[in-house]
């Protein structure tokens, strides 16, 4: 006799043994073995606003706002003056030292790449 | 008397090893446990479980309480989970939410006494008919059922739409039906 199970015992089936797939118990207990790890981690501190966050967000905002405040002050004829001095300091630029740029960018990109080396060869010893 | 999770929680943020410990003594073993489901390899579950805790502890300030907190560990074992297999987010992804909506679940069959020893050849079976399938069903199911979290929590955990979680489910599911009738198949042959 086909004493198969109908589709619906199937399912009931298949939920049962999901609910019952037993939990792997644990080789060893890892505590002691944490602990020991998280020693060498310095204690977790929550984030807190301190006094020297205040005072260098207080010095960067009253230098911004002194910076633009004296801009707006400048007389219009020195104001002229600075703008044909920088005019005249790019076309110098890109007249004489062409190279610069590339060469300040590629320098950055260099140092930046040279910055990560240091994290790769901690991760690589890992 | 036992301290309450919270508070742990709370003088573990201080720096309290010892109220740590306690956390790590009562979950250690729900982390090895997925981490296993998902590796299929006791050395790196182990390993891969104290990478977690020690992750957590350093982690611990930030912390707030909006999920549980064992629902915040699953999320660091999948993270780690997803370092060490690559594929794993992948094939989560590209499971789709379109199969199904709603996934019924039905009483237990074993409540049934006709079902006898067979039920217990049936449920072994299907024990190693989950270990067989993809890693991504495992930790869906590893989740589901042993870890007892709701499809919700599975989304946020995984970071999923809930469509998603529900389609692997059901997919996993799909998947051990083909190993019960197959198993039944072979058996009904030989009888």
């Amino acid at each position: 006799m086909d004493n198969r199970l109908t589709p619906e015992q199937q399912n009931a089936v298949i939920e049962d043994a999901l609910h019952t797939y037993p939990l792997a118990s644990m080789p060893r207990d890892i505590t002691a073995t944490v602990m020991a790890r998280i020693q060498a981690v310095p204690a977790p501190r929550p984030f807190r606003f301190t006094r020297n966050d205040f005072v260098i967000a207080l010095v960067l905002s009253l230098s911004t706002a002194a910076i633009w405040f004296s801009i707006q002050n400048f007389p219009p004829l020195l104001l002229a003056q600075l703008r044909v001095q920088g005019i005249l300091f790019y076309q110098d630029l890109i007249v004489n030292a062409r190279w610069l740029v590339p060469a300040i960018a590629f320098g950055l990109s260099a140092l930046l790449a040279a910055m990560t080396i240091p994290y790769l060869k901690q991760q690589l010893m890992k | 008397m036992a301290e309450t999770e919270p508070f742990l929680i709370q003088r573990a943020q201080k720096g309290d090893h010892e109220a740590f410990a306690a956390l790590v003594t009562e979950h250690q073993r729900y982390v090895y446990n997925l981490a296993l489901r998902v590796l299929n390899n006791e050395e790196e579950a182990l390993d891969l479980t104290q990478e977690t805790f020690v992750r957590a502890w350093t982690a611990l300030p930030n912390f707030r309480g909006q999920s549980q907190f064992r629902t915040w560990l699953y999320r660091i074992v999948t993270n780690l989970c997803y370092n060490r297999l690559p594929n794993l987010r992948r094939s989560l992804n590209d499971l789709g939410d379109d199969v199904i909506s709603e996934i019924p679940e039905t009483d237990n069959a074993f409540g049934n006494p006709a079902y006898g020893l067979e039920s217990r050849e049936l449920r072994s079976h299907l024990h190693e008919a989950i270990n067989k399938l993809d890693e991504n069903h495992r930790l869906l199911i590893s989740l589901r059922y042993q870890n007892e979290l709701s499809y919700a929590e599975i989304a946020t955990t995984l970071n999923l739409p809930l469509g998603t979680v529900k389609t692997g489910l059901f997919r996993a599911k799909a998947q051990l039906r083909l190993a019960l009738e197959t198993y039944q198949e072979s058996s009904w042959t030989i009888a």
